[in-house]
């Protein structure tokens, strides 16, 4: 066998020695090439390899128990000691990177397709995993950000009527549990539906609408998305959405925009399958009890009016709401059946927050 | 005085100047980080400890100076023992608030404030000075296990200390509009490179403010001056685009605006403003990184770096670039250019005496980054 450089360090000082190495009876030599004398001489069973031909470029022999290690730069001497000294480790040809790149590829694509099904069905379903408790928790907490340092109107009979229609609706959809309505004074002209079946409205929406249908057409609407469990079911989503392109990012955080900026684009998404499916569910509820259900269409009507013309309503696109005119298209139902709420309903609903006892 | 250009003052003439070899191959990292990436979705993000290992393993490996390649001997157990730890003491804080909260606080703090806010806010507001004593305690936990020539690497010093120091400067540097940045630069610097050591050969370094306040003070008045003139050229692109156009219906969108379009117009405006001021923080920034290495020996051995303006444009925007526009796929390709930018870059004179360095009796800490990998960048 001729000697093969390599590089020894004796694991005392920064020293680096250019020796030549022989594996003779149960040891290893190493040696000056120069004058043939002995560097050091390590034991069959003292032997060991550090790391792998995967992640070194050449993993170290070292003698155990010590800071001393041997670098064979010779591919031949390498295989040979491997052998020898059963050293597998020093041989393993790194894996060829074409074919491992392309297997790895596949393997992530097919996890991530599992993962997006799994967030796809398993949100379906993991609500009804979460106690009710934490979901009316959830949707206090929600609640007390919403209307933080707002009014809250407290007509009370105002309050009994869109409280007593919200609740008739609800047992009609299925849902188990009552509905809770807090009215906000002020804007925007929104509604929201919270975990724990809480509806927030602002008092601009009631006082942009033209009559008790038009409210009752936005309320139908929300009861739809409680009915169908779609606020912890869109957080629950998105919520794994975020996981997602989290873990598909290596985790870094630096990635933690472009994370939210997707996650939130996937999130709209979804929230535009939600309104169709909660105006869809708002008309049913309105016409199983035979009350009109002309005021959802009519007040999406107004508010399209509203909306600026030109090139401006491209920007639905960006909307968690779907394009108002497929929407009035889906939910246009003529005026007929019973009123959802007495004109001394409706009156009492116009005045909630005129006393201004309401808290603040 | 032109940094990048020159002979470091007292080098060996001896020894001809040496850099850096790099000789990973693309192709391999992304096989280790494919199957990292594999992994962390498999066990939704704990691999994360072991991948970053492997990748350090593969990085360090193929790094070679004065023809000895690095070793990293970090374990994946040693950084989730670390980052468990840090979960363990930050959920005793969430209870001691937890406590807190249902005796005496609940009743106390403003509506709207509830107990999650309480404990998000509260480890934002200790995030900050950790994320600088996890940096610190990061960078000892990877010197410890970095070996070059079969020696360990080895930080000394408080990471409290400099995590105290480096939060009172970014304070005073927010204060004072970023005018002491050459200070605090400069400052920081210091116990991360003096208290650095391979074996018993710790580095030291010569750097002081003073030397580069003329160069960031002419680039802080560039940037104000670039800033207006950018501003006055937006100004009128605005005008110029509306001249015949209906005013009122601009005004009528832009009091209700989609939030996401706001976004991307803030966005977008981001990116432009970026495009013009970034050129000039590269230039400083390369200027800075010059200065920091010339100022820096170990022992006899002198550093210098030849970096551009360019090398910075490609090491800060194009590496941002590409890990974004990737979805964070491109992260080997960054590594990889990263590696051989300084390989290219950094010029080492001299080599160490034999017999100069010797092994450090410290094995540094048993764990590691715990503290980094909560609060701040998780960066291999």
């Amino acid at each position: 066998m001729q000697p093969a450089p390599a590089r020894y360090y004796d694991g005392v000082t920064a020293d680096a020695l250019d020796v030549s190495a022989k594996w003779g009876v149960g040891e290893l030599l190493i040696y000056r090439p120069g004058d043939f004398s002995i560097v050091a001489r390590w034991r069959l069973e003292e032997l060991a390899v550090l790391g792998d031909t995967e992640h070194e470029a050449i993993p170290s022999v070292v003698k155990q128990g010590s800071d001393a290690r041997l670098v064979i730069v010779s591919p031949e001497l390498r295989a040979e000691l491997g052998r020898n000294a059963y050293l597998g480790d020093l041989v393993v040809p790194p894996p060829k990177p074409a074919p491992r790149i392309a297997r790895l590829a596949g393997a992530l694509v097919m996890v991530v397709a599992l993962f997006w099904g799994a967030i796809e069905i398993g949100s379906d379903h993991a609500g009804l995993l979460v106690p009710y408790r934490l979901q009316a928790k959830l949707g206090r907490e929600a609640q007390a950000q919403l209307t933080a340092g707002r009014t809250v109107c407290t007509g009370a009979e105002g309050l009994a009527a869109i409280d007593g229609l919200a609740n008739r609706l609800a047992r009609a959809g299925g849902l188990g549990h009552p509905v809770v309505v807090t009215i906000v004074k002020g804007g925007p002209v929104n509604a929201f539906t919270l975990p724990g079946d809480r509806l927030v409205f602002y008092s601009d929406l009631i006082d942009r609408a033209s009559d008790g249908e038009e409210v009752a057409g936005v309320l139908a609407h929300e009861i739809g998305h409680a009915v169908k469990g779609h606020p912890l079911h869109g957080m629950i989503r998105q919520y794994g959405i975020e996981l997602l392109l989290r873990l598909m990012t290596g985790g870094y955080s630096e990635m933690g925009s472009l994370g939210s900026g997707g996650s939130l684009l996937l999130a709209l998404r979804n929230g535009r399958a939600f309104e169709r499916e909660a105006d869809a569910t708002g008309i049913a509820l309105l016409e199983g009890r035979g009350l009109r259900a002309d005021g959802m269409s009519r007040f999406f009507e107004k508010m399209m009016k509203q909306e600026p013309t030109g090139k401006i309503p491209l920007a639905n696109i960006w909307s968690d709401h779907p394009p108002t005119a497929e929407r009035i298209a889906a939910t246009k139902r003529p005026a007929t059946g019973r009123p959802a709420f007495t004109d001394q309903e409706w009156k009492a609903l116009r005045s909630v927050c005129d006393e201004s006892a309401s808290k603040q | 005085m032109n940094i990048s250009a020159v002979q470091p003052e007292g080098s060996q003439t001896g020894s001809p100047p040496s850099r850096p070899v790099y000789d990973g191959r693309l192709a391999e990292l992304y096989g280790i980080y494919l199957r990292h990436l594999l992994l962390m979705l498999v066990t939704f993000g704990w691999s994360r400890f072991w991948g970053r290992t492997r990748l350090r393993r593969y990085l360090w490996s193929h790094v070679s100076v004065l023809g000895d390649r690095f070793e990293y001997r970090g374990r994946g157990l040693e950084l989730f023992v670390g980052f468990v730890m840090v979960l363990l003491i930050l959920a005793a804080w969430a209870g001691a608030l937890w406590l807190a909260w249902t005796f005496w606080l609940s009743a106390r703090l403003p509506a709207g404030m509830g107990l999650i806010g309480l404990v998000g806010l509260s480890i934002a507001v200790i995030g900050f000075p950790l994320s600088f004593v996890g940096q610190y305690a990061a960078l000892r936990y990877k010197l410890s296990r970095t070996r070059w020539r079969g020696v360990r690497g080895a930080m000394a010093g408080s990471a409290w200390r400099y995590g105290a120091l480096a939060t009172l400067l970014t304070a005073a540097n927010g204060a004072t509009a970023q005018l002491l940045t050459p200070l605090m630069s400069v400052t920081l610097a210091r116990p991360r490179i003096s208290n650095a050591a391979i074996g018993t050969q710790r580095f030291a370094f010569a750097g002081n403010a003073g030397d580069i306040y003329g160069r960031y003070i002419a680039y802080y008045l560039l940037n104000i001056l670039v800033t207006v003139g950018l501003v006055i050229a937006v100004f009128m692109a605005v005008g110029v685009a509306f001249v015949g156009h209906d005013l009122k219906e601009f005004q009528e969108y832009a009091a209700t605006p989609p939030p996401l379009l706001i976004a991307a117009g803030l966005a977008a405006a981001y990116i432009l403003f970026g495009l013009v001021i970034l050129p000039l923080r590269c230039w400083w920034q390369a200027y800075l990184l010059r200065y920091l290495i010339a100022r820096t020996r170990a022992g006899d051995v002198l550093f210098a770096t030849s970096l551009t303006t360019r090398d910075m444009w490609g090491f800060l925007v194009l590496n941002y670039l590409i890990v974004l526009l990737s979805f964070g796929l491109g992260w080997p390709w960054v590594m990889h250019r990263t590696l051989r930018l300084i390989a290219g870059r950094l010029w080492i004179y001299g080599a160490p005496a034999p017999g100069s360095i010797a092994q450090p009796a410290d094995r540094g800490p048993n764990y590691g980054e715990g503290l980094l990998d909560m609060f701040d960048v998780s960066g291999v």
